[in-house]
């Protein structure tokens, strides 16, 4: 494969591309991926964190080639493989994952026709591979259905399936390693040749399904534990957690509190091709630059983003187990509730005396790493001379983490600030004792607690 | 009705405790397709799973509702000890239940009666219940009828092993729940 075309990539070296397929690299829709950083803010944790979504899509379409030439014979099936991870983030917006929020905000999943689980950022992705020019001039119609079907998982045989979408397809172990070396941490890092020596295809009466062979248990021991250790130090930092938090609140607050209208424009997502015109337009930077212009009239958005560059971050204000509640509370109040969660973020504002836009409660949700090796469909199928088996049942590791149960927590955001560590710790303490109270009274309206809110304040 | 909520009350319903993973999921299968619960079951290496169960067991586990215990028995080829995983209701998981029950009476009653209705038929071991959910879910894969001969052919292209007299206990338990007939 490929003549004299070659990227040199920190992670994996040389990138070798066919001829057809630069052309759709060097298409605008593509190279506006480089100024998508792959980890949105995770910079302010990680100076180092300046990837971007180009990379990481050049870096899993290499792992794609890689895959895909071990096997599958199919060369129609190769170029599908390869396409599909080369085109997979490029329905992303600004500051990537945390559009999806504010994109089930302000669409009309129901005129769109999505399914159940269909997130608006793979409809996104489908409407451009179909509706961009440059792609329909290198693309045949056909090829942007498979590709289209294929990122969706809706058809297509389960082997071409699970390497664009699975526990080890292409895009984790991609960015995984890529993310690991941009922010400096050595969480991520895993044996990625031995993993894919091991992959082989397992072929049933009915489909052909990514599998992988005994002598790969070990090094799938790695890539699962990779992926844990990432998920908990880098992807759910809890200065992440909150930047995350504060783009969401600070785009949507724009788009109902203060009314900009290019904002609003920008996540209504409406299947129009002026929609998809204008979204192509807008990056990270740019959205941030225009909240921040001195033509934009003062507002929440302007005020949030301008923390953010400042790294005026809200802090921490309340972190919630679910042992700290009772029965019933915890039952109501981690499935998530979005409109418990609005009052709790008013009852702990008005209690304080705080802006109610500006309090932000959070339910999250650690994996259990057991999870991280279980797709829909069960546990990564392990193929045994002779027989087949699965990951739990041969990973002497894992058998010994089994029961490892996954974390959930409440958070609270605010932007208060600190005298000092002692005024810290005593707020925190105070915080959490009233806050606590008050989730309780307000996910069980029938059984009032008595609330006993100290009187000094920070403002906000 | 959630998953989470479902798992509850199948665990309340069978006496507040179910030993192994296999048990849960193929008890939650059956329960499901008596009360036309859609809980997402698929074929998998063990036979019908729902990756939506195990999460729901997950959840329960996080809050505090389900205690999940490991039980050693053995050792297995390889020098791995062979674990069964086993799942209580815990106290505040039984309050929860107690509330729920007040609340939706009618989702509770329904679990419950189908759980009475699998004891009621033999109430099988979690091997003959496996067996049972893989027959049945070839049955309602294939929609029409088969012989014994053909659902062994069949499971095998799933890589499930199906032997002729566990299929008769199979058939049998199905006719008892009334999900299947057969013509001997």
């Amino acid at each position: 494969m490929g003549i004299g075309l070659e990227i040199r990539d920190p992670i994996h070296g040389f990138i070798f591309r066919e001829p057809h397929e630069q052309e759709i690299i060097d298409a605008p829709i593509f190279q506006r991926l480089r100024r998508l950083k792959q980890l949105a803010l995770a910079i302010l944790v990680y100076p180092g964190a300046v990837h971007t979504r180009f990379d990481h899509s050049l870096g899993a379409y290499y792992l794609a080639q890689k895959v895909s030439g071990r096997l599958l014979k199919s060369a129609n099936e190769r170029r599908l493989v390869r396409l599909a991870a080369l085109l997979h983030d490029i329905g992303h917006g600004p500051f990537s994952h945390v559009s999806e929020d504010i994109f089930e905000e302000c669409s009309d999943r129901g005129k769109l026709g999505l399914k159940p689980k269909q997130q608006i950022h793979e409809a996104i992705t489908a409407k451009l591979i179909s509706a961009d020019k440059d792609l329909s001039y290198h693309l045949s119609t056909k090829e942007r259905e498979q590709i289209i079907h294929l990122l969706e998982g809706t058809s297509g045989p389960g082997v071409l399936k699970s390497i664009i979408s699975g526990p080890i397809d292409v895009d984790k172990m991609d960015y995984l390693l890529r993310d690991s070396y941009f922010c400096g941490v050595q969480y991520g890092i895993y044996d990625v040749e031995r993993l894919i020596d091991t992959l082989v295809v397992h072929e049933d009466s009915y489909d052909r399904h990514l599998a992988i062979s005994l002598d790969g248990v070990h090094v799938l021991e790695q890539f699962v534990l990779a992926k844990y250790y990432m998920s908990t130090q880098v992807y759910r930092h809890r200065i992440r957690l909150i930047t995350d938090e504060m783009i969401v609140r600070g785009i949507m607050l724009g788009i109902k509190k203060d009314g900009i209208s290019w904002l609003k424009d920008l996540y209504t997502y409406d299947g129009s091709d002026a929609f998809v015109d204008n979204y192509l337009e807008w990056h990270d930077e740019r959205l941030t630059s225009e909240l921040l212009r001195k033509e934009t009239p003062n507002g929440y958005a302007k005020d949030m983003f301008r923390r953010l560059s400042n790294r005026r971050l809200f802090k921490r204000v309340y972190y919630g187990k679910p042992q700290d509640f009772g029965p019933a509370t915890r039952r109501v109040l981690f499935e998530a509730n979005k409109a418990l969660f609005t009052k709790i973020e008013a009852k702990i504002a008005s209690v304080y005396g705080w802006d109610h836009n500006l309090v932000l409660a959070k339910k999250i949700t650690h994996k259990s790493v057991r999870t991280q090796a279980t797709t829909n469909e069960g546990q990564i199928t392990v193929m045994k001379p002779g027989e087949k088996s699965v990951f739990d049942e041969e990973s002497a590791l894992f058998k010994s983490i089994n029961d490892a149960i996954r974390e959930e927590f409440v958070e609270v955001y605010a932007p208060v600030t600190y005298k000092d560590e002692k005024e810290k710790k005593k707020l925190q303490e105070e915080y959490h004792r009233d806050i606590t109270a008050m989730i309780e009274q307000l996910a069980n309206p029938q059984e009032p607690l008595p609330l006993n809110v100290a009187a000094e304040r920070p403002s906000v | 009705m959630k998953s989470s909520d479902f798992v509850l009350y199948l665990v309340h319903a069978s006496g507040g405790n179910i030993q192994g993973r296999t048990l849960l999921q193929k008890r939650s299968f059956f329960v499901g397709e008596l009360c036309h619960i859609d809980l997402g079951f698929d074929a998998h290496y063990y036979g019908p799973y729902s990756a939506e169960v195990d999460n729901a067991v997950g959840e329960l586990k996080s809050l505090g509702f389900i205690d999940e215990a490991n039980i050693g028995f053995g050792v297995a080829r390889g020098g791995f000890e062979m674990k069964r995983y086993d799942y209580r209701l815990t106290h505040d998981g039984t309050e929860v239940v107690e509330f729920l029950k007040r609340s939706h009476a009618e989702d509770y009653k329904s679990i419950s009666q189908s759980v009475q209705r699998i004891a009621d038929a033999g109430n099988p071991d979690y091997v003959e219940l496996s067996i049972a959910a893989k027959a049945y879910f070839i049955l309602t894969k294939r929609r029409k009828p088969m012989s014994r001969a053909e659902l062994v052919r069949e499971a095998q292209k799933f890589d499930w092993i199906i032997d002729a007299v566990s299929l008769d206990r199979a058939v049998t338990f199905l006719e008892q729940l009334g999900l299947a007939k057969s013509n001997h």
